[in-house]
């Protein structure tokens, strides 16, 4: 029974990563492979107590709901009746997993073998057979498999040294330190950890970072923050539901003929002038150097400013792989931009046929969480910095400043509300919302799963918090009158200093009565003359140019 | 400003002294026509609706509707009022040579005021200006100047001058020196009798009528050119965007928002034409759409559905479903959820491309001193609000922070977008704090001094901070460059694109004082931190594609391989062999023991675990290449007159045949004579001929064992990796 509450606790968390795994990349293949159990099930039938639920595959929402069925209490009969428990061989697991991998005729660019399990000595000390398990495991990872141990906390502790020592990868990228994984006592943390290495960490580009003559450390460019977008669409032909191939054409509108690429040019018109060029000229002109980032200098810290935003960061970090010594010198300059709190000023070109664009490279010193685990990374930020053709002009629109008694209301308002933020605190509503409803379709639900908008101010709370706050403030800026909700219509009731859009065209008594006797009148607008009304107190009912004319007429002539 | 109307009329002298020039130096016709064509050039290329007209002086012809009777003579208004266009930027590059005659400045002016007065009659313009440049070298009938002065202040018509030599320079005693003055240079020679006069006339001109420091708008041809240099930006006026600040249900406070800083693109996208017509409307672009079946059966547009993936599947979505089911909510939005501190907004995780400054709506004082106690409170609490911005219904709503902004004219909030969940990627990347990398003492402080002579911002003697660099100033060298190339092929067409221009070139790169004072610390550090580019071989010939190196080195280099193709690849393939690979392992092999760098014992043993790879797959290839290896493994053992591993590897692969099925392989192996290798060979060898010989001769009694479960250690994907 031991066995089946682990087993059943496994499937749960592999179920939560398949979701996952399907809304990150659903490109990715990924096979379900029980061992230890009574039936057995693999390709050839080969191996005991090994059962392949899903083979190596695209995860699709049959697969999904699969899994589900192996949740919760009825689950876990279902899993005793079809997979039941026996007994446990790790290597022949791993030798099956091995076939899996090999049976498959596609390229893979990355193979991973997550093993959960609880049991830090799987064979119970049957040196054979964990012989035969080191064996299959080496074999694997030579032929590329990363294996991962996703270890449950067992009483007594987990010790990963007693067997999976020897199993799993040796952490990435042969750093000596290296990420201790602790065992996790909770399923959450470890689903995180699923989570976190699901995304491929793939540089955006590998360039150099020039200082000088001759002195290029070599960086690779990641993006750790992207806006996240509702994944494209598939056409589809509406009778059978087949994806269809788009194909693009250019031709001529006169012969029909197909154009080829060196039929056409590219054009943009300006001054009354169709100007041309041809099409490799056009990248031609984008291009100013190759890509690279070249130091220009630094600047203390206080001189980025706020605003200078214009896309984005993107994270740099050295490249030992191309430029041998380069985390050397970045580390170096790493330490001294943190230590004197200055940021270096680079010109880049992150793409061949880009222009130029200056960015400040933010020093990052790595930080670490109690458990080792890596909460940033080392490297740095680099900030992208506008332009002159950037920045807008803005007329801004002058007030009194509030005094110190408004502003300390407002501090009381202000610190009822504090909260801790956190980055990845909210989630994108569109996107949520857009994953519930292709999971519904799918997976055939009644209705999407209902999502939380967590960027919905809780106005009740807000409201409960600040009590008599917000009315106190309310008196201290706000006259009795006044109404901040009011339509803008409402505007030019408020304040003496109206909104007056178009200058008022005040007329004299002098010039009025000139128009009046040139018969000139007809020539003004109706705001003008209605004004001209109010400034000499004619009363008027009707609202025609005629009547206000007549009007004035009537008092002017008078 | 927009609905603004502004007239502009160019007078420029093409008379006989303007083509006068100090050798080496431009004349002062070849300024005077840069500073037309690099005023009108941004007037085009920026679309403002300023109207241009170009009146010229000393011509040989007269063309103007004052001429009469010997009178205005030498003038010729060669464009009148209007829009600037690429028409007129020809024009003034073919058509605006030096003439021979001389001109009279104020009867050019005439002219112009008379355009000017003519031809804007009946419209409104905000502003009429008349810019006149000339070398002030010839005679001019003085006394129509007060008239005339008297007809700019009647008219409102603003004056400005441009000319070869600065204001002040008509003082007595102007020497050799200040005329090498390189900023100014005069005429070659001093000013003439005319020039000195003719500078009184137009001081007196520009002081006397109503404009403050009148003096101002005299200008020398270079520094107009530097001015004009870059090519006007493209304005846009800002949206504003009204709103409510709201803080829970009750508390709310009238904004508008403004777009402050934004990631400007180009105002317009290239179309396509066709290459013998030009015109667009030639070239048509189409989508079809068809079945992925052998007919590529066409599928009409409105047949077509949207799918999305959901894992291998693809679930059909219609338009209309999405739409019902989409996420929705209630429009313009800026709520906020709460306060926190400034220090837990991370910069480097700003998102979107914009920052908005929010300030309280106009001509509400209300909202104004409600939101300054917003934003004073947040700023004495160094803490940002936390909002909910949408900006209309069917826009995304979004995440992000309010920042207090206090300026001494103006307060304001400033908005940024924050990261989503989704959006936010954790790397991990292994830590610097390595013994590997750690730099030494003497390495820091290398670093240290390469800070110290590179910081671009400084304190004068005055204690007042000055910065050498400031990207926020310089223009979008992509529009730049953009534009100038533009220029070049509407006026020059045929010919190629011409070189960045070197102001440009010059406004990017490192100021020089910050090169000259970085070159020794740059040499130190160059001595401190060894850098080797680490060669490899699939690298070298992407980067050189990636990166369009041409060089000539790399050129070289292809002829040098294509002379000596065979021995030069399988020298550069040697080179980099550090073990024993899966692609051609015998090659691998051979090649590392020519290198002699690892012992024999070692290379042996990686060629057997790459045979061992090769023979865990039953498949006539592999055992094809597991013969070549042992081949391989044979001929260098004899060769080198070491036995023992190729005996005990064989022997031990004899041992396995039965239990791994590879009855096929051993039959190969027989095929090729591939036995032990006998005393007789060599002479260690603890083997005799006869032993040798009867070892390839296979025991068939276990024939009838089961064949093992099949092996395959997927050594495919690996081969395909490294092909």
């Amino acid at each position: 029974s031991k066995k089946q509450t682990w087993m059943k606790k496994q499937t749960m968390e592999h179920y939560q990563s398949w979701i996952g795994k399907i809304i990150s990349s659903d490109k990715d293949l990924v096979a379900l492979v029980f061992y230890g159990t009574e039936e057995s099930k693999n390709p050839r039938n080969s191996f005991k107590h090994v059962y392949v639920y899903h083979d190596l595959s695209e995860p699709g929402a049959k697969r999904v709901q699969e899994v589900d069925a192996l949740r919760g209490e009825k689950g876990a009969k279902l899993a005793a009746e079809t997979i039941g428990s026996g007994e446990t061989s790790l290597g022949d697991a791993l030798w099956c997993c091995a076939n899996l991998y090999s049976d498959i005729k596609l390229r893979l660019s990355h193979k991973r073998l997550m093993i959960f399990t609880c049991r830090d000595e799987p064979h119970g000390g049957d040196s054979v057979k964990d012989r035969q398990a080191r064996t299959k495991a080496s074999d694997l990872k030579e032929t590329g498999v990363v294996i991962d141990l996703m270890h449950l906390m067992k009483p007594g502790g987990f010790d990963i040294s007693l067997f999976f020592c020897d199993i799993v990868s040796p952490p990435e990228d042969e750093s000596e330190l290296g990420l201790q994984l602790q065992p996790s006592d909770k399923l959450e943390d470890l689903l995180k950890r699923v989570r976190a290495k699901e995304l491929k960490k793939r540089a955006l580009a590998r360039l150099n970072l020039c200082l000088g003559e001759g002195i290029n450390v070599a960086v690779g460019i990641y993006a750790t923050a992207v806006a996240a977008r509702k994944p494209g669409s598939i056409k589809l032909y509406r009778e059978t539901n087949e994806p269809v191939r788009s194909k693009t054409r250019t031709f001529h509108t006169q012969t029909g003929s197909l154009l080829l690429p060196s039929e056409i040019k590219k054009a943009q018109y300006y001054g009354g002038k169709e100007i041309v060029m041809e099409r490799d000229e056009v990248d031609a002109i984008k291009k100013f150097d190759d890509p690279g980032l070249f130091l220009i200098g630094f600047k203390p810290m206080e001189k980025l400013k706020l605003h200078h935003h214009i896309r984005p960061a993107v994270f740099l970090y050295p490249e030992e792989d191309e430029v041998k010594g380069s985390s050397c010198l970045f580390s170096a300059l790493l330490k001294k931009c943190s230590e004197r709190n200055v940021f270096a000023l680079c010109r880049f070109i992150s793409r061949r046929n880009y222009p130029p664009r200056f960015v400040a490279l933010l020093p990052q010193n790595e930080e670490l969480d109690e458990g080792k685990v890596q909460i940033t990374p080392p490297g740095f930020n680099v900030i992208y910095l506008p332009f002159a053709d950037d920045f807008r002009t803005l007329d801004p629109p002058q007030f009194p400043s509030a005094s110190q008694t408004q502003v300390d209301k407002m501090k009381e308002i202000v610190s009822k509300l504090r909260f801790k933020y956190r980055s990845e605190g909210f989630e994108n509503p569109v996107i949520q919302q857009h994953f519930r409803n292709l999971e519904a379709l799918a997976l055939d639900m009644m209705a999407p799963e209902e999502i939380e908008d967590l960027i919905m101010p809780k106005v009740d709370q807000i409201d409960q918090r600040l009590g008599p706050l917000v009315q106190e403030f309310k008196d201290l800026v706000y006259p009795a009158y006044y109404n901040p909700e009011s339509k803008p219509a409402a505007k030019r009731k408020t304040g003496q200093s109206g909104a007056e859009k178009k200058p008022k065209v005040e007329l004299t008594e002098d010039e009025l009565k000139a128009h009046v006797q040139n018969n000139t009148l007809v020539k003004l607008t109706v705001p003008v003359l209605k004004d001209a009304c109010k400034q000499f107190g004619v009363r008027t009912t009707g609202t025609k140019k005629q009547e206000l004319i007549d009007a004035l007429i009537a008092r002017l002539r008078s | 400003m927009a609905g603004s109307k502004t007239a502009v009329v160019l007078c420029m002298d093409v008379g006989l002294t303007m083509s006068n020039s100090a050798p080496g130096e431009e004349s002062s016709f070849e300024l005077a026509k840069k500073v037309i064509q690099k005023f009108v050039q941004r007037q085009v290329f920026s679309e403002t609706k300023i109207e241009l007209a170009l009146v010229l002086f000393g011509t040989d012809s007269t063309d103007n509707p004052l001429s009469q009777d010997g009178q205005y003579q030498n003038i010729r208004v060669h464009r009148h009022l209007r829009i600037p266009d690429c028409e007129l930027l020809i024009e003034i590059e073919n058509q605006v040579q030096p003439e021979s005659k001389e001109g009279d400045w104020l009867d050019a002016l005439v002219v112009c005021m008379d355009l000017l007065h003519t031809e804007t009659k009946g419209k409104k313009y905000d502003c009429l200006n008349i810019a006149l440049l000339t070398d002030l070298n010839t005679q001019t009938n003085e006394e129509s100047l007060e008239v005339i002065i008297n007809n700019l202040t009647q008219s409102g018509i603003t004056m400005q001058f441009f000319l070869p030599f600065p204001v002040e320079e008509d003082k007595e005693g102007q020497g050799d020196s200040e005329r090498r003055d390189p900023g100014h240079p005069g005429t070659g020679k001093g000013l003439s009798r005319e020039q000195k006069k003719n500078m009184e006339l137009v001081k007196e001109m520009m002081l006397s009528l109503d404009v403050e420091d009148g003096l101002d708008e005299i200008h020398t041809f270079r520094n107009a050119i530097e001015e004009l240099c870059m090519f006007k930006r493209v304005e846009r006026r800002p949206v504003a965007w009204p709103c409510q600040l709201t803080i829970g249900s009750s508390l709310s406070i009238r904004i508008v928002g403004y777009k402050a800083v934004t990631d400007e693109k180009p105002k317009k996208m290239w179309i396509t034409v066709d290459a013998q017509s030009h015109q667009k409307d030639d070239v048509k672009r189409e989508t079809v759409y068809c079945l992925d079946d052998d007919n590529e059966t066409e599928v009409q547009k409105d047949d077509i559905i949207q799918g999305f993936r959901y894992g291998s599947d693809i679930v059909p979505f219609s338009k209309v479903d999405q739409e019902q089911m989409k996420y929705k909510h209630d429009g313009k939005c800026f709520a906020v959820l709460g306060f926190t501190k400034q220090s837990a907004i991370h910069r480097h995780q700003f998102m979107g491309s914009q920052i908005l400054k929010i300030f309280a709506a106009r001509d509400d004082e209300h909202a104004g001193v409600a939101l300054s106690a917003l934003i004073r409170a947040l700023n004495e609490l160094q803490m940002v609000a936390i909002v909910r911005y949408a900006y209309n219904r069917t826009s995304n709503p979004q995440v992000g922070a309010a920042f207090p902004c206090i300026k001494q004219d103006s307060e304001c909030l400033m908005y940024v977008q924050l990261p989503f969940m989704e959006d936010l990627r954790h790397f991990t990347f292994p830590s610097l704090e390595n013994k590997k990398f750690t730099p030494s003492d003497a390495q820091l402080s290398a670093v240290d001094s390469l800070i110290d002579s590179m910081m671009l911002v400084e304190e004068d003697e005055n204690g007042e901070q000055r910065d050498l660099f400031k990207p926020h100033r310089i223009p979008n060298p992509a529009f730049q460059r953009h534009f100038q190339c533009l220029h070049h092929r509407a006026v020059s067409p045929g010919t190629p694109l011409p070189p960045i221009e070197p102001w440009l070139k010059a406004a990017l790169d490192r100021p020089e004082v910050i090169t000259e004072r970085c070159q020794d610390p740059l040499d130190v550090l160059k001595r401190k931190f060894p850098l080797t580019e680490v060669e490899k071989k699939k690298k070298l010939k992407t980067s050189a594609q990636i990166f369009g190196k041409e060089s000539e080195e790399s050129e070289a280099k292809k002829v040098k391989e294509d002379e000596a193709e065979e021995y030069n690849l399988a020298n550069i393939a040697e080179g980099s062999v550090t073990s024993v690979g899966s692609v051609d392992p015998a090659r691998d092999f051979r090649a590392l023991i020519k290198q002699k760098i690892l012992p024999f014992g070692e290379v042996c043993q990686q060629l057997t675990h790459r045979i061992e790879q090769l023979l865990s797959n039953k498949n006539t290839q592999y055992y094809m290449k597991s013969i070549t290896c042992i081949q391989a493994f044979r001929e260098q053992s004899v060769k080198l007159a070491n036995a023992e591993h190729y005996n005990s590897y064989l022997q031990s692969l004899k041992g396995s045949i039965p239990n791994r099925g590879l009855e096929v392989f051993w039959e190969l192996l027989v095929q090729d004579g591939l036995t032990l290798i006998s005393k007789d060979e060599v002479e260690g060898s603890t083997v005799s001929k006869a032993e040798a010989n009867q070892f390839l001769v296979a025991e068939e009694q276990k024939e009838e064992a089961a064949p093992a479960p099949v092996e395959d250690t997927g050594d495919v994907d690996d081969l395909l990796d490294m092909m």
